[in-house]
């Protein structure tokens, strides 16, 4: 057989070869243009998969949270580890917190370091201590623009120094400069806070994270003048013009695990016996040394500082205590803080009001994942308590705005079942302009005397220029009332806060959707039922510095607070009001105080958010406002938005030369927040900052009041794999035939030997 | 042992090269066969639209449709522009680069094409050449090309609030090169005239 091969072969060899090469070619040829067109008709309508990879046109929004992220991705594995652990003492009507900030250095560099954090809003932050080693170094309280000299100068000069400032009232940021390779440096601040009290329940509440906010883009110009008199000023144009102090890179939670790991302990001595102790978002341990103490850790150890950290509390007595006042001595003043909760009216003796409510939803990107799901649960309660005479209307924003019914409408079935449709169908996405949305709630199309206007905002408060929707709020708001509803695992507090303070409502919160029944209960009572009215307290013998100076009405469960300078602790308190429209009075003889920690702070602290509130409605010259909170700053060591704390260890570290580089600690990503929704939509920021850039001054006139073009068109991909894939192909075919060939030869050539 | 036993495993590794080579050739023959059958299709959907004066999908599935042709007189080249210029669309026919002005309107109107498709003829383009550009509602504009530029995908330098009448055609560059990169050759031209 292998001898009748041969001999045919040596026949024609050449001419066998050729035509073997030959039709193979056409095999292959063939196989080719079958397999381009089978593949052709298959998938054509089923998969454009041999294209995908082509979909490289970026949208500009997409540049935005590309440029985040690369920021992020170095920050990760080059940058500073942080580790945070909260120590909160809770005494009576007070609490104590130390916050520690562990900050290491993976780094071969030297490293200045910012992270930006929450704090409570009413706390005073009096403290700041840094540890380098074994040498522990307290910090000073200085005037803003000081401490930021003193800081800066330390930082050239290689020594190590840390920097507490205030960007909200709400907001703090840390700078500590001039960490060494493989070093940790501890900062630690502390803060006084009064304890939140509501009906039966005492709660404090911990942010741990600042949620991204919406910076609206520059439209509308203020002016301000030379303070010469000349007449010629520059025109302030932006919202929010500590945009960058206020924005610290946010981690995707979808591309990295959590950071800054958080341990939480609170040493609860309430001053009575306790009844239960909860926790609302975090699973903690609770030990109990004796029945007026409580002592809560963090069942898992440390958490990521995601979501804010809510305690709260119970008497083990049915009804808490009604009144509180607790002392405190220091230098020649004393200091008081009193609670007193009004009775509230039954419900039976008076028949509420027929009332005009607006709600407001926020349904921008921020609130995509758990806080929509909440705000739509909320609203949709509030429409089914509704009564017939009610009036009602209902408006949803988020950088577009639209209100439901023209003004408001009769809470019959057929509008509400026209609200409740229009509340489903709502989804989170876009921007926050909330001022737009506020004015048209506070707009009285009805005036009408007889009903009560309510207006409920619900909101996670997601935005970054509250100055502008606290002015709206002062200039509008009427007779209307602004109810404020919190949204979600980490809301601005402050804005909350300040917003119902402003106008003449009430705060509440709902962090998850099982709180929501619950909370909005709590809500409707104080809707629903008459405020305390009239308040004022007296001091029958000491004179007194009081705030709050104008008594804000009180509503349903919620005690009255007050905090007071005294020269002498001496008489008694009355405190008169109308209850509905009975009158009602208490006394309370200063005598029996007791002993509190702090208070002095805390008094301080609520004079400079009135001398702030003041501010806001021009009630004050800003010149006077700040003079005032300057003087109170200094005076009981407060950081504020005018004053800061700084340190500085003398020793210096960094040897001349070396570079520093800065470090700006990256966030979690409030829980129940998505991603694509905050950061996926906002086309406009890289143009607002090139606004901001260019500034105002210059030209004025030529701004663009719609900066929501991309800086410049993105080219998509146009180059296909084809060449490639045709070219490699060829070049694998080629090598077959090779291959084939040689595998040919070879038998024939060993069979011949 | 006889000769077919030997031959047979010698022969697998050829083949299974012979087939790789055979899928990859396939797969890059498809791209342009795809280019070249969506063309064909696209061309009878936008003489449709015209005479309909109605956007016409070129397959019932498609997402995106013809807006407008495009022609290079000199050199004979043609082609039928599509909304939009995601992969998807470009694999069919240039894309019309969204957020920019149609043809003939005030602004930049971008159209992009794969460099070794539809524009593969964008090299043979000499300053001065008249471009005729067709749009779905049959009106047809005139642009000569007065200038080119090689820039970065992302800094294309195209102001999209520009005050002119400009075309631009934007491709990959370098021509030849057989991967993609970061750069585009964009071709500029201004209008010189309308007519029905």
């Amino acid at each position: 057989m292998n001898t009748y091969d041969t001999a045919d072969s040596d026949e024609h060899p050449m001419l066998s070869r050729l035509i073997k090469l030959g039709l193979f070619l056409l095999a292959q040829g063939i196989a080719v243009m079958l397999m381009a067109f089978v593949a052709l008709l298959v998938s054509f309508g089923t998969s454009w998969s041999a294209t995908t990879e082509q979909a490289g046109l970026l949208q500009p929004g997409d540049a935005r949270s590309g440029t985040l992220l690369l920021k992020d991705d170095g920050a990760i594995t080059e940058a500073i580890r942080l580790g945070i652990d909260v120590d909160i003492t809770v005494s009576g009507p007070t609490l104590r917190a130390r916050v520690t900030q562990v900050f290491r250095n993976p780094s071969k560099d030297w490293v200045e370091a910012t992270y930006v954090y929450p704090l409570a809003t009413g706390g005073a932050v009096d403290t700041l201590k840094m540890v380098v080693g074994d040498r522990v170094i307290i910090g000073d309280i200085k005037e803003r623009q000081q401490a930021r000299v003193i800081y800066e100068e330390a930082r050239r000069a290689g020594q190590k120094a840390a920097l507490t400032e205030q960007e909200r009232p709400n907001i703090f940021t840390n700078s500590v400069a001039n960490i060494g390779p493989g070093e940790t440096v501890l900062v630690q601040i502390e803060y006084q806070e009064p304890v939140h009290q509501s009906g039966n329940e005492y709660s404090l509440r911990l942010p741990l994270v600042v949620g991204p906010r919406y910076n609206p883009a520059p439209i509308v110009q203020s002016v301000e003048f030379r303070k010469d008199g000349s007449g010629w000023g520059a025109a302030t144009s932006d919202p929010v013009p500590d945009r960058d102090r206020i924005s610290p890179p946010v981690l995707d939670p979808a591309k990295n695990a959590p950071v800054n790991p958080t341990s939480i302990t609170v040493r609860l001595k309430a001053g009575f016996a306790l009844g239960e102790v909860k926790s609302h978002h975090h699973n903690v341990k609770v030990e109990s040394p004796d029945n007026t103490t409580r002592v809560v850790t963090l069942a898992d150890g440390a958490v990521p500082a995601d979501r804010d950290f809510e305690l709260s509390w119970k008497p083990a007595a049915a009804k808490a205590p009604s009144v509180g006042l607790f002392s405190e001595r220091v230098g020649d003043a004393d200091y008081l803080l009193a609670f007193v909760t009004p009775p509230s009216a039954e419900q039976a003796t008076q028949k509420p009001l027929p009332r005009e409510v607006v709600f407001v939803i926020d349904n921008s990107g921020s609130m995509g994942g758990t806080s929509i799901v909440q705000a739509k649960a909320s609203l949709l309660y509030a429409l089914g308590r509704l009564q017939p005479d009610d009036r009602f209307n209902v408006i949803r924003f988020d950088d577009t705005m639209d209100v439901l019914f023209p003004a408001s409408v009769p809470a019959d079935a057929a509008h509400v079942r026209e609200a409740t449709s229009f509340v489903r169908a709502l989804q989170a996405r876009g921007g926050t302009e909330m001022v737009p949305a506020m004015r048209a709630a506070l707009t009285d199309k009805l005036a009408d005397s007889s009903m009560v206007r309510q207006v409920v905002f619900l909101t996670d408060g997601a935005i970054g220029n509250e100055q502008e929707l606290f002015e709206a709020i002062t200039t509008m708001r009427g007779r209307s009332r602004v109810f404020m509803v919190g949204i979600g695992s980490a809301p601005n507090t402050y804005l909350m806060t300040r917003a119902a303070e402003l106008g003449r409502g009430a705060f509440t919160h709902i962090g998850s959707v099982e709180q929501v029944e619950e909370r909005m209960r709590g809500l409707f009572a104080k809707l629903e039922n008459p405020a305390v009215t009239g308040l004022t307290a007296k001091f029958s013998e000491a004179t007194a510095d009081v705030t709050p100076a104008i008594i804000p009405d009180v509503y349903r469960d919620e005690p009255l607070v007050l905090a007071a300078k005294l020269d002498k602790l001496a008489g008694s308190l009355e405190i008169k009001g109308r209850v509905g429209d009975r009158p009602w009075s208490v006394t309370l003889p200063l005598q029996d105080a007791a002993e509190g920690k702090g208070l002095s702070k805390l008094w301080a602290k609520r004079k400079i958010g009135d001398a702030e509130v003041a501010r806001t409605l021009r009630e004050m010259t800003p010149e006077d406002a700040d003079k005032t909170i300057l003087a109170l700053a200094l005076d009981h060591q407060i950081v504020t938005r005018l004053t800061s704390l700084v340190a500085v260890d003398k020793t210096p570290s960094r040897p001349e030369g070396a570079p520093l580089k800065l470090s700006e600690l990256p966030i979690n990503l409030p829980a129940g927040w998505d991603f694509e929704k905050v950061f996926g939509e906002r086309p406009q920021v890289p143009a607002q900052l090139r606004e901001r850039h260019a500034d105002a001054r210059n030209q004025p006139t030529t701004r663009r009041p719609t900066p929501a073009a991309p800086d410049a068109i993105r080219l998509p991909k146009t180059a296909t794999s084809a060449e490639l894939k045709m070219i490699a192909g060829l070049i694998l075919i080629v090598l077959a035939l090779i291959l084939f060939v040689f595998n040919r030869r070879r038998p024939l050539l060993t069979d011949a030997a | 042992m006889t000769n077919k036993e030997i031959q047979m495993p010698r022969l697998i590794s050829p083949l299974v090269l012979a087939l790789i080579g055979l899928i990859l050739f396939g797969d890059g023959a498809y791209i342009q066969a795809k280019a070249w059958l969506a063309q064909v299709l696209l061309e009878r959907a936008f003489d449709r639209s015209i005479a309909t004066g109605q956007a016409v999908k070129p397959w019932s599935w498609a997402d995106t449709w013809p807006v407008a042709r495009i022609e290079v007189k000199r050199i004979g080249a043609s082609a039928i522009v599509l909304e939009g210029a995601s992969g998807q669309a470009l694999a069919f026919g240039p894309g019309h680069v969204q957020q920019t002005a149609d043809a003939g309107e005030r602004g930049i109107a971008v159209y992009a094409a794969h460099r070794d498709t539809h524009f593969r003829f964008l090299r043979n383009v000499a300053m001065g050449d008249v471009i005729d550009v067709t749009r779905s509602d049959s009106r047809h504009f005139r642009y000569r090309a007065d200038s080119s530029a090689v820039v970065r995908f992302d800094a294309s330098g195209i102001d999209p609030a520009a005050q002119g009448f400009e075309l631009i055609l934007a491709t990959c560059w370098p021509f030849d090169a057989v991967t993609s990169g970061p750069e585009r050759y964009i071709l500029h031209a201004t209008l010189i005239g309308a007519d029905r």
